[in-house]
């Protein structure tokens, strides 16, 4: 991508959602709206660049993202976009040059508090091969209340808790080698889930996943947000697994060039054609329809798509 | 495809196969000693009861641990034959230039032989009735006291545990690498052995280069578990030591105690049969 772009990124950000809860309303949502609160993340103007020897390349310019208790917030955008950068930011792994990355108060550049915002904001990778340590699943799943020195009798609740969310709880003395993908990922999410983090990131966890695989990691999403009411950040470029959240931030060339409700930010049709991305195929209809001259509304989802055509005289 | 990461392990619900990891542990390193300690062949032929007993309580076919030899088979005929050949004996049975055979010569590699046959079926019963996670978890904790001179015991524990989860990641990794390389047209099973041993670079250097990758997202995935966070580390797997290992122990014990005894001809205790006395003897 090229000249045009970089220019064109523009700063028009969509204003921030005033929780309308429309795309939601098939979900049960169990906790308060999300802005009475305060937020678990705060991150205010954040930039990171990556430097190696002379060469500085752009990781993230400027973003500014809140993530409240029981939220579902995907960060979209291409290979390149600086989604990924920005997920390490929010747990520590990275260290903004400029700007502050809180969690829950806890500056994320305090070394000594480093464990704290780790076991809070917990992270899954793309790969879930890379991320298991142990052979057998109870033992892997074991290895994060371990290391925070929890009990033994309570890591054996966090075990079972978290397999059963996950839906893992039959291979719990099972070796993970045998799995699919997606069971290998819903490992993965509960050996972070046992910690009791009250964000979790997956940061491109469903890239490297088959539909079938993809889908179940979406079903646990949505069943955290739900049940436990966490706050879930999904790192992707998937637009359509964006279509259930509750805010979006799309990324592009290292800038949050829209933020907002799905319905906000894949209307925009702009700032989607900047970032590379590919709308879901309803959205895409609706907007194709309309430009054909049809009275059709803007449709996320098939059934929203059926309805509108349907509701044409 | 094999579980490649259960290494030997024998699946099976037996006394051997229920006792603590640390307790087997033990009992194989009493049981190497046991087997050097022995001297003629009686006292081998106690250490040879204490295995088939210990076999026969892990209900592993017998045809299984015997088996295990196979491994090692070429070392049994090298060490078997060279003993035979040089050793300094001297009831000289036929001689040829350096090379003689005498009778202590014959018995010397036989009894070479037999305790190798008998250290590898002792130690193999550890690896057929433990599994490798079970045997690291063992180690950890019998290292336990060497954390006070500052051995990193916990960060070891660690590492094999790792390393046993990635040996069928890897394994894997290999032939699929071997794949496409063969659909680029590589042949590997053809050529003399310098050529073979070339062929596997284009194998090798992409396997290095994944093998850091995965180190890389692994070092962040031992990150976001909070690996280190505090010095006071809790266990979720707990090992009982319990009247099974105890059992364990004093079986083996007893053997030590018969194979030092028949060592000693039982201190003189009593008058051996003429015909038995020569066994003591050699």
């Amino acid at each position: 991508m090229n000249e045009e772009k970089s220019d064109a990124c523009g700063k028009e950000t969509a204003p921030l959602p005033e929780k309308e809860n429309d795309f939601t309303t098939e979900l049960p949502s169990g906790t308060g709206t999300p802005s009475d609160n305060a937020p678990v993340i705060k991150a205010e103007g954040v930039t990171y660049s990556y430097r190696s020897g002379e060469q500085v390349s752009r990781g993230v310019t400027g973003v500014s993202v809140e993530i409240y208790p029981g939220e579902f917030v995907v960060i979209l955008g291409r290979n390149g976009s600086g989604k990924s950068t920005l997920a390490k930011l929010l747990n520590g792994f990275l260290v903004p040059d400029e700007g502050v990355v809180t969690v829950n108060g806890t500056d994320t550049a305090d070394d000594d508090k480093i464990f704290k915002v780790r076991s809070e904001v917990g992270m899954v990778f793309q790969n879930p091969d890379n991320q298991m340590v142990a052979s057998v699943i109870e033992s892997d799943v074991a290895f994060g209340p371990e290391n925070l020195g929890v009990p033994r009798e309570e890591i054996e609740t966090r075990i079972t808790e978290a397999l059963e969310i996950v839906g893992m709880e039959s291979y719990r003395k099972g070796s993970p080698n045998r799995l699919s993908g997606g069971q290998k990922q819903r490992i993965a999410i509960a050996a972070i889930l046992a910690m009791r983090p009250e964000v979790i990131i997956l940061d491109e966890s469903t890239a490297m996943l088959d539909p079938k695989g993809r889908r179940e990691i979406m079903e646990t999403i949505l069943k955290l947000k739900n049940e436990k009411g966490m706050a879930v950040v999904l790192i992707t470029h998937y637009m359509d697994e964006a279509i259930g959240a509750d805010k979006i931030y799309l990324m592009c060339d290292g800038e949050a060039i829209a933020s907002g409700s799905p319905r906000e930010v894949f209307s925009n049709e702009e700032a989607v054609r900047l970032a590379g991305l590919e709308l879901p195929v309803a959205a895409r209809v609706s907007l194709n329809l309309k430009k054909a001259g049809l009275d059709v509304g803007f449709a996320l989802t098939d059934e929203e798509l059926a309805e509108e055509i349907c509701a044409l005289k | 495809m094999k579980d490649i990461s259960l290494g030997q392990f024998y699946p099976a619900d037996s006394f051997t196969h229920k006792m603590d990891p640390r307790a087997k542990l033990v009992l194989v390193v009493a049981f190497i000693v046991m087997a050097f300690l022995a001297k003629n062949f009686l006292s081998y032929f106690a250490v040879m009861l204490c295995v088939i007993s210990a076999t026969l309580v892990s209900r592993i076919p017998i045809l299984k641990v015997l088996k295990s030899i196979k491994a090692i088979i070429f070392i049994l005929i090298f060490t078997g034959i060279l003993n035979l050949l040089f050793y300094n004996g001297e009831t000289v049975l036929w001689s040829w230039w350096q090379i003689k055979i005498t009778v202590e010569g014959i018995i010397f590699s036989l009894k070479m032989v037999l305790r190798l046959v008998l250290l590898v079926m002792g130690t193999t019963l550890l690896t057929y009735t433990t599994t490798p996670t079970a045997i690291t978890d063992g180690m950890e904790s019998l290292m336990h006291p060497l954390k006070y001179i500052k051995v990193p015991v916990h960060d070891i524990a660690v590492i094999m545990s790792i390393a046993l989860r990635f040996i069928p990641i890897i394994s894997e990794e290999v032939d699929k690498i071997m794949m496409a390389q063969k659909a680029r047209g590589a042949a590997f099973d053809n050529g003399g052995l310098l050529k073979r041993a070339k062929a596997l670079l284009p194998v090798l250097i992409p396997l290095f280069v994944s093998a850091f990758r995965r180190a890389d997202e692994l070092a962040l995935a031992l990150d976001a578990r909070c690996y280190n966070a505090t010095p006071n580390r809790t266990r979720y797997k707990q090992m009982k030591f319990s009247l099974r290992d105890v059992l364990g122990v004093l079986g083996t014990a007893a053997f030590i105690v018969l194979v030092v005894a028949l060592n000693n001809n039982f201190w003189g205790a009593y008058e051996p049969v003429a015909s038995v006395w020569w066994l003591f003897s050699v």
